[in-house]
């Protein structure tokens, strides 16, 4: 006898199947209705928006991506990591708030997480907070605004007024244009294929690497404490060059025409190079205190 | 190319000055040995100024003496007008001088007010002006934050990776202080030491205040 049969035969012995049939089914729907009801943690939202929207996300850690769209309307998908947190995604007129908080106090860190997917215009303007984690934004043109502590930032194809802030994030942007300001205290800072008019990258102890075009009337101020500095130029650009490491080296692969008139007051101290490539176009900027700079020719 | 007077030159003294010579300007300096002993004396001036309060600088009573000879041969100022006073000669003085010769003679009186300033100093003594002024303005600061930092001991934010980083990196800032500070110390007169010094200290008032915040948010 297999004991399939037994257990069968053994259960038909002492109850009928006909009661269990409405009291199971009952009690599961009792349970139900009894639990908190508490929303899938995988979401998704729609959002119309007009031009120019405004999109702002504060989540303490997680992975944020965000990629620009064709559409009029932004979709958020968030996917919380436990019931302990909650996403809010709302509009007020043309903006949308997306916010991931606790539920309850006591949250265990690994629950305190939620990553993003969001979709944008393209002309969308974005505001993003996220401590720890990672931020990704591509094909976004309008301006944006990314805080965070511990994140990553990698950036692709933007266009506006960019201004990156972290504390040890590092920071990646390739093909970047408009206007670049980034700080950091150790994150190091990587700008790749830049054609921007207007760059301020600064970290304390990070390395900054700088490959791009130099436009014309453009200003690329570069400053570390530590660590080096990469500029990558090509024989068509056309720049007038400062770069000062206090305790540091610059190597320098350009050749430059000296300056003809008398040099700035801390060209006395530390190491310093002052000269003009080609026409001298745009303005670079390059500063360490102990870090080395090195102006090397592009591949 | 029309040469032009004495007076003509000094109209264009400005745009001489600041690095765009005019042309009709350069062959009238070939060929007069005044106009030309007054902008190398000005050039001087210029080169001496941007060192003052670092080295021990003297005025050249020459330059004084040529400057005042040259603006007197062109008629733009009189000497020896015994019926006015000390006080009024000066203004007449002022008044009778075109433009650009005032702005360059107020340029010059300001350079000559730097120069009388740092002259009795010696090289010694400006470095412990500059410690002092850094001292001064950081001092402050510094006790503002090592205050703020004693409020919360022991930072410790729910995420144990953000937590990590900011004390990390709060480590690195106090680091790049004590390396800055000592820096300045060692050469005072070093401006992108100071900019650095003060770089970090603004780092530090940042990074405090991201740290309060989030403590504040996780209690």
């Amino acid at each position: 006898m297999s004991t399939t049969h037994f257990v069968r035969k053994q259960f038909t012995r002492t109850a009928s199947w006909k009661p269990m049939a409405v009291i199971v089914p009952g009690l599961l729907f009792c349970s139900i209705l009894s639990a908190d009801p508490q929303p899938p943690r995988r979401q998704e939202q729609h959002f119309k928006v007009e031009a120019h929207p405004v999109v702002t996300i504060h989540n303490p850690n997680g992975l944020i991506t965000v990629k620009a769209w064709t559409k009029a309307e932004v979709m958020v998908i968030s996917n919380r990591a436990s019931d302990s947190v909650e996403v809010d995604a709302e509009q007020m007129g043309n903006r949308v708030d997306v916010s991931t908080h606790a539920a309850s106090d006591n949250v265990a860190p690994d629950d305190m997480r939620a990553d993003y997917q969001i979709n944008v215009p393209e002309d969308a303007e974005l505001q993003i907070h996220n401590d720890s984690g990672e931020v990704n934004v591509a094909n976004v043109l309008g301006d944006m605004n990314v805080e965070t502590v511990a994140a990553a930032v990698d950036l692709e194809d933007s266009a506006g007024y960019v201004t990156i802030k972290t504390v040890g994030g590092s920071f990646q942007c390739t093909r970047c244009a408009g206007k670049l300001e980034i700080s950091s205290i150790s994150g190091n800072l990587r700008l790749t294929d830049i054609h921007s008019y207007h760059v301020h990258a600064q970290t304390s102890t990070g390395n900054i690497l700088f490959s791009g075009e130099f436009l014309p009337n453009g200003i690329y101020r570069l400053k570390n404490y530590s660590g080096v500095i990469e500029v990558r130029f090509s024989p068509a650009d056309s720049f007038d060059l400062s770069a000062t490491s206090l305790k540091g080296k610059v190597i320098n692969e350009a050749s430059l025409t000296p300056k003809s008139h008398q040099q700035h007051f801390y060209s006395r101290f530390g190491n310093s190079l002052f000269g003009t490539f080609n026409a001298g176009r745009a303005k670079v900027e390059l500063t360490s205190f102990d870090g080395t700079i090195n102006i090397l020719k592009r591949d | 190319m029309a040469t032009i007077t004495c007076k003509d030159f000094m109209d264009r003294l400005d745009s001489w000055m600041g690095g765009n010579p005019p042309g009709d300007a350069e062959a009238h300096l070939r060929n007069c040995s005044n106009c030309r002993s007054l902008i190398e004396d000005l050039k001087a001036i210029c080169t001496e100024a941007s060192s003052w309060r670092t080295e021990e600088v003297e005025v050249s009573p020459r330059i004084w003496t040529s400057l005042r000879s040259h603006l007197e041969q062109e008629g733009l100022i009189h000497e020896n007008r015994p019926a006015e006073s000390k006080t009024t000669w000066f203004a007449g003085w002022l008044a009778a001088l075109p433009r650009p010769a005032l702005a360059g003679a107020y340029l010059t009186l300001l350079i000559a007010a730097a120069f009388a300033l740092s002259r009795p100093m010696n090289k010694q003594s400006n470095q412990a002006l500059w410690l002092a002024d850094s001292r001064d303005s950081t001092l402050p600061l510094r006790a503002q934050l090592i205050a703020e930092q004693d409020s919360f001991a022991s930072f410790n934010n729910a995420n144990p990776v953000v937590t990590a980083s900011l004390n990390k990196n709060l480590a690195i800032v106090d680091n790049y202080i004590a390396l800055c500070e000592k820096s300045v110390q060692e050469e005072p007169q070093n401006e992108v030491a100071r900019d650095y010094l003060y770089e970090a200290y603004q780092q530090k008032a940042d990074l405090l205040a991201q740290m309060t915040e989030r403590g504040e948010n996780n209690r």
